[in-house]
C-alpha cells in the first residue's frame, strides 16, 4: 500500500513544490515567452534530474493495470496529436489519479491537475485551472488571491480560451524552436491536457447540473483541437443524470484489483516478502470476499500482519510448513474482531464517534485486547445526570409515548409483564409486521416535555441508588437531590446532543417545537443502565 | 526500412487523429447534396442577408447530429461570400441561461465585432440598450447579426426575456438579424411562452443521424488517406487499399451494425473511430478489423454488469437479500431489514460468509457508493444509514447476469437469485433433512 501511494504522494507533492519555487529555477537564457509553459517545463526539468519513467517502469509500478495504462497510452497517441475527451472511472484506489500523473510524467507533456475534492465549489475549480495555466501562485505577497476573481460559468470560458490560447501559442513557438535545435529530441508538444478528479463529487455541490454539462460539453465549446481533456471519476458515466443527455466522452475502465494482483500489490511494499506471501496465503482469499478495496484491506492486514508475526523474533526467518501452521493458529482468533474493527463504520452509532474521538488510544487497547467480548463498563466519561439522560432519550426513543403511563405509575414499572398475551394467527400476523415497522422506522421522536417526564420518573424511581452516588457529587460541593440532577438538564441535553447521542428531528407542524431522537444503540444504553444501575429491560416496551 | 514504415504509420496515425478530432470538417461531406440542411440552412441565412429580412429559425435534432457542426459551415462560407456585413454572436444554454448573463455577454461580442470598449460595470439595462443600439445601427448600415443560440431550450427557462427582447426586436423594420436556435429536445418551439412563440417564426430544420450506407461512407471518407500529403506515398496506396478491403469485410459490418443500432449520431461513430485509430498496431502499420472489435467493445460498456463485477461476495450477497425482499413484495427495506433477511438465509442455509453487521455496514456503503443502490429519498438527512429507506438501482436481470459472470461466485448466492434454492429447500423438508 505504501508504495502503492507513495509515487501519487510524491508526484503531487512535487508538481506543488514545483510550482512554489520561484522561476530563477528556470534556466535563464530562455526567453521569457518561454516560461509559459511552466508546469510543463519545470516537469521538464524534474524528469531530467531524475530518472525519465520508462514505458516498462510505469507499467512494473501498478501490477494488474497493464492493459489500462496501454490504452491509455495508446489514446494518447504520439506528440501533437488530438485527443477526444476521455472519462476514467473506477472505485476508490484502483490507480486512476496515480496513473495518469505518471503517464504525464512519462510522456512529459504539459498537463494542469484539478481536484473537484480540493475545490469544493465551482470558483474554486475555475480558479484553479486558471492560476495553473496563468502560472499564478498563491502566496502572501498577493494575499493568497487568484489571478481572475471567476465565478459564474461563462467568464470562466471566457477566460480559459483567452489563456488557453496563450499557452497553446507559446508551445508552438517552443516547439518549433525545439524542433530546429534538437530534431531527435521530441520535446513537449502542443498539446496541453486539463484533469479534472473526482468529478463525482460535482454532482453534490451543482444541482442543476450545470457545471458537469459546461465540463462535458468543454471540447465543444472551446473548439480548440490542442486542448485534451481528462475526467476521473469513481462512478460510471452511466450515473450522471443529465437533463437532456450530454455529450459522452470515452469510457476507460479501470476495474477492481483481482486476488492476484492484490497479492503482488502487497507483496511489493513488504521488506520480508517470504513471510508475508505466506501470510497472505492464509488471509487473502477470505478477506476479499469482502472487499477487494485496497485500502481498507492494508489497515486490515497491517493489524493482523502484527499478531502474525508475534510468535516469530526476527521478520527476516522464512517459514516452514510447520512454522506455517503454527502461525496460523496463532493468528486465527484475531481474524474475526480485527474485521469487526476495521470496518467498522463511524457515522452509524453516533455514540461509537464520539469515543472514538475521545478516547482512540483507549479504546484500541480494549478491542484488540478482548478477543470480540464487549467489556462490561463504558469506556467513556459521563455525568450520573448525563447517563440518566441517555436512559431517559432511548426510553422515549423506543417506547410508544401511550404507553408511558402504565410504565411510570406509582408502583415503579416492573408491572409490564401482567399484560396478557394472546397468541392467534393474527396477532403473530401483527407482531411480525410491527417488528418490519420498528427495522423500518428506527428510533422515534419525542418532543421535550416527555423526555423531562419520564426523566423525572426514572430518577424519582431509582432515588435510593442515587442516594449513593449523590454524595459523592456532595463531597464535590454540589447540591444533591432531585433538585441538583435537574438543574442543569437542559444543558445536558444539548451537551448530548453536541455529541450527536440525540439529534434534533424536524418540528412538530402543530405546536412548533422541535422534537428529538436518540441514536444510541440498545446495547450501548443497556450498559450505561447497568453502570448505574437501573433496571432498564424492565421499561423496555417489547413488542 | 521499419523503422521507416513505423514513423509513417505514426505520420498517418496523427494525421486521422487530428481528422477525426476536428469535427466540422467532416460534416462538410454531408453537405453536397441539393436538399441537405448545409443547403436549406444557407439559404435561409443568405436570403436575410441578402434581402435584408429578419429571420428565425430552430435546428432540431438528437445530440451529435451535426447541428453546430453545420451552422459553423454554414455561416463560415457566407463570411467568405459576403465580407464585413455579417457579425455573429454566440450564446450557449449552459453558460447563458441566465438573462443577465446572456445580455452581457451579446454586449461583449458586440463590443469586439466593431472594435468597441467593453465596459464590465454596465447594467443589464444598460446592455439591453446598447443591443437595441447595435441592431439599429446594423440595420441602417444592410449589416446582419446572426445570433447562434445552442441549447436553445435552457434558455427557455424563466422569464424568457431574453428569447422576448431578440424575438420582439426584430419585428421591428430598421433592424436586421437571424436568430438560429439548437436543440436537442423536438419539442423546443413548445417551451416558449405564447409571447415568445407568435415573435417565431415557425422554421424549423430537423437533423436526422445518417444511414448506414451514408455511415460507411463518411468511414471511408474519414479513413483514406490522401496521397497527396506528407506521409510517403507507397504506404498510402497500401493502407488505402486495406482498408478498402476491410470495408468489403463481413465483419467489418457486422461491427458497424451493432455500432448503429445502439447510437447512429455522428460524433458516437467519431468516438469509436478515434478509439479504433488510437488502436492501430504501429508496428505493422495498418488498421485491421480487430482495432473495430476492441474500439466497439471498449466504447459500449455494460457499465452496470462491470460495477457487479467489482463487487466482494458480501456486497453481492447483500444485493441478492435486497432482491429477496423485492420478490416477497416488501418495497420498502432499509439496512436492518436487509441484514435480518441475510441472518434468516444463514440460518436457513447455513452459508459460511456470513458477517458481523459492522462489516456488512460497510458493505452496505461500498454499495452505495457505486451507486448499485441508494437511498429512496433525500429527506431524513439526520436518521442514520441503517434506517433510512433504499432501492436497488439494477435490474434483476442484470443482477443474475452479473452473478454468472462473475469468478468464484458461491453457488448458494445463483441459486438463492434463481429460486432453485426453494426447491433444494422443500425437497430436503420431504426427505426430512431440515425442519
Amino acid at each position: 500500500m505504501d508504495k502503492q501511494n507513495s509515487p501519487q504522494v510524491t508526484k503531487r507533492t512535487t508538481r506543488a513544490s514545483a510550482s512554489t519555487k520561484p522561476s530563477k529555477n528556470t534556466l535563464p537564457n530562455q526567453k521569457k515567452a518561454d516560461h509559459r509553459p511552466q508546469s510543463l517545463l519545470d516537469n521538464l526539468v524534474y524528469g531530467e534530474q531524475q530518472a525519465i519513467i520508462s514505458q516498462d517502469e510505469l507499467i512494473s509500478n501498478f501490477p494488474g493495470r497493464k492493459c489500462q495504462i496501454l490504452e491509455l497510452l495508446r489514446l494518447f497517441g504520439p506528440i501533437n496529436s488530438s485527443l477526444l475527451p476521455i472519462f476514467l472511472y473506477g472505485g476508490p484506489s484502483s490507480g486512476k489519479t496515480s496513473i495518469v500523473l505518471h503517464i504525464f510524467k512519462h510522456l512529459k507533456r504539459p498537463f494542469i491537475y484539478t481536484s473537484c475534492r480540493t475545490c469544493h465549489n465551482p470558483r474554486l475549480l475555475f480558479e484553479s485551472v486558471l492560476n495553473q495555466l496563468l502560472l499564478h501562485k498563491k502566496d502572501s505577497s498577493n494575499a493568497y488571491s487568484s489571478a481572475k476573481r471567476c465565478e459564474k460559468p461563462a467568464d470562466f470560458v471566457n477566460m480559459l480560451r483567452e489563456s488557453l490560447m496563450e499557452v497553446v501559442n507559446s508551445l508552438r513557438v517552443n516547439s518549433r524552436k525545439s524542433g530546429l535545435e534538437e530534431s531527435d529530441e521530441q520535446g513537449i508538444g502542443r498539446m496541453v491536457y486539463i484533469i479534472f478528479d473526482n468529478m463525482e463529487l460535482v454532482r453534490d455541490w451543482d444541482k442543476d447540473s450545470v457545471i458537469i454539462s459546461m465540463l462535458f460539453k468543454l471540447y465543444d465549446i472551446l473548439k480548440m483541437p490542442e486542448v485534451g481533456l481528462i475526467f476521473i471519476s469513481s462512478n460510471s458515466p452511466d450515473t450522471y443524470h443529465l437533463n437532456t443527455g450530454s455529450v459522452e466522452p470515452i469510457p476507460i475502465h479501470f476495474p477492481e484489483y483481482t486476488e492476484d494482483d492484490l497479492y503482488h500489490i502487497f507483496l511489493k511494499t513488504q521488506r520480508g516478502p517470504k513471510l508475508y506471501s505466506s501470510f497472505l496465503d492464509v488471509v487473502l482469499k477470505d478477506s476479499c470476499k469482502i472487499t477487494r478495496c485496497i485500502d481498507e484491506l492494508s489497515t486490515y492486514f497491517k493489524l493482523l500482519f502484527e499478531k502474525y508475526c508475534e510468535p516469530l523474533s526476527g521478520i527476516g526467518r522464512v517459514p516452514n510448513q510447520d512454522l506455517k501452521s503454527k502461525l496460523y493458529m496463532h493468528l486465527k482468533p484475531h481474524v474475526t474482531p480485527s474485521l469487526n474493527e476495521v470496518f467498522r463504520v463511524p457515522s452509524s452509532p453516533a455514540l461509537e464517534l464520539k469515543e472514538n474521538k475521545e478516547k482512540v488510544g483507549k479504546k484500541r487497547n480494549m478491542r484488540s485486547l478482548g478477543d470480540g467480548v464487549v467489556p462490561d463498563d463504558i469506556d467513556f466519561h459521563m455525568s450520573v445526570s448525563a447517563k440518566y439522560l441517555l436512559i431517559s432519550t432511548f426510553l422515549a426513543s423506543r417506547n410508544p409515548a401511550t404507553l408511558d403511563a402504565a410504565l411510570f405509575d406509582s408502583a415503579g414499572g416492573g408491572d409490564n409483564r401482567k399484560r396478557r398475551r394472546k397468541t392467534s394467527e393474527t396477532s403473530i400476523q401483527q407482531k411480525e409486521n410491527a417488528e418490519q415497522e420498528l427495522l423500518l422506522k428506527g428510533p422515534g421522536t419525542f418532543p421535550l416535555e416527555r423526555l423531562l417526564a419520564i426523566f423525572q420518573c426514572i430518577t424519582s424511581v431509582t432515588d435510593g441508588v442515587l442516594e449513593e452516588e449523590q454524595q459523592e457529587v456532595d463531597v464535590l460541593g454540589t447540591e444533591g437531590g432531585d433538585n441538583g440532577l435537574m438543574s442543569d438538564v437542559l444543558l445536558q441535553l444539548s451537551t448530548l446532543s453536541n455529541a450527536n447521542i440525540i439529534i434534533k428531528g424536524g418540528n412538530c407542524p402543530l405546536d412548533g417545537s422541535s422534537r428529538y431522537r436518540s441514536t444510541v444503540s440498545e446495547e450501548m444504553a443497556l450498559k450505561v443502565a447497568r453502570s448505574v444501575n437501573f433496571p432498564l429491560p424492565k421499561y423496555l416496551y417489547r413488542k | 526500412m521499419d523503422a521507416k514504415q513505423t514513423q509513417a504509420a505514426i505520420e498517418a496515425l496523427t494525421h486521422l487523429r487530428n481528422k477525426i478530432c476536428n469535427r466540422s470538417s467532416i460534416f462538410s461531406f454531408f453537405s453536397d447534396s441539393p436538399d441537405s440542411n448545409y443547403n436549406k440552412l444557407k439559404f435561409i441565412v443568405s436570403n436575410s442577408v441578402t434581402e435584408s429580412c429578419n429571420n428565425s429559425v430552430l435546428l432540431l435534432g438528437s445530440r451529435g447530429c451535426g447541428q453546430v457542426e453545420v451552422l459553423d459551415l454554414v455561416l463560415e462560407d457566407l463570411k467568405v461570400e459576403y465580407p464585413e456585413i455579417i457579425s455573429v454572436v454566440r450564446l450557449d444554454g449552459v453558460l447563458h441561461s441566465d438573462d443577465n448573463c446572456a445580455l452581457k455577454e451579446i454586449a461583449k461580442q458586440l463590443c469586439s465585432e466593431n472594435q468597441l470598449l467593453f465596459s464590465k460595470m454596465a447594467s443589464s439595462d444598460d446592455n439591453t440598450q446598447f443591443m437595441m443600439a447595435v441592431l439599429r445601427e446594423y440595420g441602417l448600415a444592410h449589416k446582419t447579426v446572426v445570433f447562434v443560440l445552442d441549447e436553445f431550450d435552457l434558455f427557455a427557462q424563466g422569464k424568457q426575456r431574453l428569447l422576448y427582447s431578440l424575438l420582439d426586436a426584430m419585428q421591428s423594420v430598421s433592424s436586421q438579424a437571424v436568430v438560429i436556435g439548437m436543440s436537442c429536445r423536438l419539442d423546443a418551439d413548445q417551451l416558449l411562452e405564447k409571447r415568445v412563440r407568435s415573435r417565431f417564426s415557425h422554421r424549423k430544420l430537423l437533423f436526422l443521424p445518417p444511414s448506414k450506407e451514408d455511415i460507411l461512407r463518411l468511414l471511408k471518407q474519414i479513413l483514406t488517406l490522401p496521397e497527396d500529403s506528407t506521409i510517403p506515398r507507397d504506404y498510402v496506396i497500401t493502407f488505402n487499399k486495406k482498408l478498402h478491403n476491410m470495408f468489403e469485410d463481413a465483419q467489418f459490418k457486422e461491427i458497424l451494425d451493432t455500432l448503429s443500432d445502439a447510437d447512429s449520431s455522428v460524433h458516437h461513430m467519431l468516438n469509436f473511430l478515434f478509439v479504433a485509430v488510437c488502436n492501430m498496431n504501429l508496428e505493422s502499420g495498418y488498421l485491421s478489423v480487430e482495432n473495430f472489435k476492441t474500439a466497439l467493445l471498449s466504447i459500449q460498456r455494460p457499465y452496470k454488469l462491470e460495477s457487479l463485477q467489482g463487487c466482494s461476495v458480501l456486497e453481492l450477497y447483500i444485493l441478492a437479500c435486497m432482491k429477496r425482499l423485492e420478490d416477497k413484495e416488501q418495497y420498502s427495506y432499509n439496512f436492518n431489514s436487509v441484514m435480518t433477511e441475510y441472518k434468516h438465509i444463514h440460518d436457513s442455509y447455513r452459508i459460511s460468509d456470513y458477517y458481523a453487521r459492522n462489516v456488512s455496514l460497510r458493505a452496505f456503503e461500498h454499495l452505495l457508493q457505486r451507486e448499485l443502490i441508494s437511498f429512496v429519498d433525500n429527506r431524513g438527512q439526520n436518521q442514520s444509514i441503517e434506517f433510512r429507506p433504499v432501492k436497488l438501482l439494477i435490474s434483476s436481470h442484470e443482477l443474475l447476469q452479473g452473478l454468472k459472470l462473475y469468478r468464484s461466485c458461491p453457488a448458494l448466492l445463483q441459486k438463492l437469485m434463481t429460486g432453485e434454492l426453494n426447491k433444494m429447500k422443500a425437497h430436503l423438508v420431504d426427505v426430512g433433512m431440515i425442519d
